[in-house]
């Protein structure tokens, strides 16, 4: 599946062939500085916000590195997506006979984006930037602007989130391509990788930044990938099945789905903090000079999803919904893309006010599957 | 990059009541916006919002579009308001087309329910348009009341082409009906369940018989269960698929159907790629 289209060169996969060079973490903060004169450059930092203190999230870099950086745990609180695919954003104004798209995309640099959510990005760019399932007259040019000019710099986990199950869903708590710049954190500093054309240039002119990497560098970076690894997969070895992620096949026992939905208040945050959710839809309204047309995340929970003029709905009830937002995940994306696009980042497990843990879910409804 | 989202101005050049609450829409578009029989598009009333329509004209006009539409919300209300000069805005057209090149030497079934019928205008104009190449055309119809029949005045016209059959049906005896009543599965009774008779004396040879069915979903259940109990090949059936839209390009998600987007892989779909689906109506 992988391999064609515009989105092409974006390699996914690659590590361990890339290069790879040592920057100490003074250096590092050097090397933010010296992109922030000419990008936006966005950086994980630690917030006091109620009891979210723990959870890192994304911060624009102004004239300082921010104090509270923070290099190490696993995801942020959003994904990349919100930088590539606005919660909201103007995509038509009219009426107008201009055909071409008025797109701000100002280059951008995000630090901090995990292996989950590196994975998470190849969801978008098959739904809004490949010619493998969609012609070119079907290229979306508020993403795809965006996604050129957004630079990935990735992080290697130092530790995992109790909701993370990355190692479950295929991945690992590293990534092995699809970033521009990878960063893993080691005892005396990081092990910096380039993993496109586009990281090169990032790393132009940063030669008397970095030094060549040393053996006891890359072991301790092994042991540290391992022990996240291990860690990831011990604390998911009491929702393990029988079936391997990608033969998923959820079925359509609605006591089973009934069950896993019970605490479920249609709220969408899941929808909100996934990586993979691409769901959108356009409102009109009244603006100066016209109308405009935004573009807005949706979720696939709400009863008025589905529904159809007149009354219809394809999915009247809420088990029937969560269990769509599933199925997609598991077997929809990967029968159409041939991608699962749950990455285990463990998002909707955090933010979900019911409880809901998708593992459990996951399982309740396999091993009901198995039953029947 | 071209602004997928743009709609482009059209303005309504003419009006006509089909019943009291449907509506022929005559618009130009100021940028052409030319579709195959099936394609659809999407609507502005600018302001309120957009709603998918199949084209109900020709296709083979392309200076102007004609679209026939229900009032049942907000999109569909605010345009019934409209009048003529006014200026709404389209954008498509999207979704596949029927392959016609395929239905050549063929049987063409046309089953309609409702304002079902006006999607399947633009494919009879379109059949119309090549008569000699089809070996028959049975358009059947189905409405609630005499009252709620679209087309009145062109019905009679179309049963006068050749190789054309038109069959209607209203859903309970009304004093002004002299035809058949019943739901419009009852314009399938005079295909026999069990296809022992010689094919030459059947309505339709089940084997390479085309059927292109748009209506609401409980009929196209009952369409599809019946032409298949009569021995239908299921590659052959094509319903029109309704599913909430709002991109129409395979983005947005709401007309997701498993791995599908009808929006893009419809919005006909054949009974043999939804017979996979539990209760795909
Ligand atoms: C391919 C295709 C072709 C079609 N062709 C025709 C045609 O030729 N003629 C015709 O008459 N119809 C046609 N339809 C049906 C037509 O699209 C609908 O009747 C139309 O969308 C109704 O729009 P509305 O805004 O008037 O209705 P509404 O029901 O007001 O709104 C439209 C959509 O908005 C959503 N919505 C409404 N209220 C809410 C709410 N409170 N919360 C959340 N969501 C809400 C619903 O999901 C609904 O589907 C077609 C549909 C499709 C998919
Ligand atoms: S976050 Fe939880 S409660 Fe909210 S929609 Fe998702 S599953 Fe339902
Ligand atoms: S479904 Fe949940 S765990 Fe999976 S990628 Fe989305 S937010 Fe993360
Ligand atoms: S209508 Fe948006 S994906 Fe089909």
């Amino acid at each position: 599946m992988r391999g064609v289209g515009p989105n092409a060169h974006i390699k996914r996969e690659g590590w361990p062939e890339m290069k790879e060079v040592f920057i100490g973490r003074e250096n590092l903060l050097r090397l933010i500085g010296r992109w922030a004169k000419d990008h936006r450059v966005y950086v994980p930092v630690t917030f006091d916000i109620m009891n979210h203190e723990e959870t890192p999230d994304y911060q624009l870099v102004g004239d300082e590195i921010p104090e509270k950086l923070c290099l190490e745990g696993a995801a942020l609180a959003h994904t990349p997506k919100s930088f590539l695919f606005y919660p909201r954003e103007v995509v038509a104004k009219y009426p107008s006979s201009d055909s071409e798209a008025e797109v701000e995309a100002p280059p951008t640099i995000l630090v901090g984006p995990r292996a989950c959510d590196v994975r998470g990005i190849e969801k978008f760019d098959k739904v809004y930037w490949s010619t493998e399932h969609f012609t070119e007259e079907y290229d979306d040019p508020f993403v795809i602007e965006k996604r050129k000019n957004t630079y990935i710099v990735s992080l290697d986990c130092t530790a995992a989130k109790d909701s993370c199950f990355c190692t479950e869903v295929g991945g690992e708590p590293f990534p092995k391509g699809g970033f521009d710049v990878n960063l893993s954190p080691i005892e005396v500093g990081f092990i910096l990788t380039v993993g496109s054309e586009r990281g090169e240039k990032l790393m132009a002119g940063s030669d008397d930044l970095v030094s060549e990497v040393q053996p006891n560098h890359k072991e301790d970076r092994d042991r540290q990938r391992n022990s996240v690894i291990e860690a990831v997969k011990r604390q998911n070895a009491e929702y393990a099945v029988d079936v391997a992620y990608e033969k998923h096949e959820l079925g359509e026992d609605q006591d089973a789905w009934a069950h896993v939905t019970q605490n479920c208040v249609a709220c969408g945050a899941c929808n909100r903090a996934c990586p993979t959710c691409t769901c959108f839809i356009l409102v009109d309204q009244r603006a100066k000079g016209g109308y405009e047309r935004t573009r807005n995340w949706d979720t696939c929970l709400s009863i008025g999803y589905a529904r159809t003029g007149g009354g219809g709905n394809s999915r009247p009830n809420l088990p029937s919904r969560l269990e769509n937002r599933l199925r997609c995940k598991y077997e929809y994306s990967r029968d159409r893309y041939g991608l699962v696009t749950c990455t285990g980042c463990g998002r909707c497990i955090d933010v979900c006010m019911g409880l809901i843990d998708m593992r459990e879910a996951l399982k309740h409804v396999v091993t009901e599957k198995a039953k029947a | 990059m071209k602004n997928l989202y743009r709609p482009i101005e059209s303005v309504i050049e003419d009006i006509k009541d089909e019943t009291p609450n449907i509506k022929t829409y005559r618009f130009r578009p100021k940028e052409p916006v030319t579709f195959e029989a099936g394609q659809f598009v999407e609507l502005t009333v600018p302001g309120v919002g957009e709603a998918p329509f199949t084209p109900s004209s020709n296709p083979n006009v392309t200076e102007t579009m004609e679209i026939t539409i229900m009032e049942v919300g907000s999109v569909t209300d605010a345009l019934a308001k409209m009048k003529v000069g006014d200026t709404v805005g389209i954008r498509g057209p999207y979704g596949k087309g029927y392959d016609l090149k395929d239905f050549e030497g063929r049987e063409i079934l046309i089953m309609g329910g409702g304002v079902g019928l006006a999607p399947l205008r633009s494919l009879i104009l379109a059949l119309f348009d090549d008569i000699d190449k089809y070996k028959k055309i049975s358009i059947r119809y189905g409405a609630r009341t005499p009252a709620d029949i679209v087309y009145k005045d062109l019905l009679p016209k179309w049963e006068q082409m050749k190789n054309t059959e038109v069959l209607q049906t209203i859903d309970e005896p009304h004093p002004d009906w002299k035809g058949t009543v019943g739901v419009v599965t009852v314009l399938l009774d005079d295909l026999p369940l069990v296809t022992t008779v010689d094919v030459e004396s059947l309505p339709f040879d089940p084997k390479t018989a085309i059927a292109c069915v748009c209506g609401p979903p409980i009929m196209l259940k009952f369409v599809n269960m019946g032409l298949l109990d009569k021995g239908w090949n299921p590659e052959n059936i094509f319903h029109s698929m309704e599913r909430n839209m709002s991109c129409g390009l395979g983005k947005c998600g709401h007309c997701m159907m498993g791995e599908y987007y009808i929006c893009k892989d419809g919005p006909v779909m054949t009974a043999a790629q939804v017979a996979k689906f539990e209760d795909p109506f």
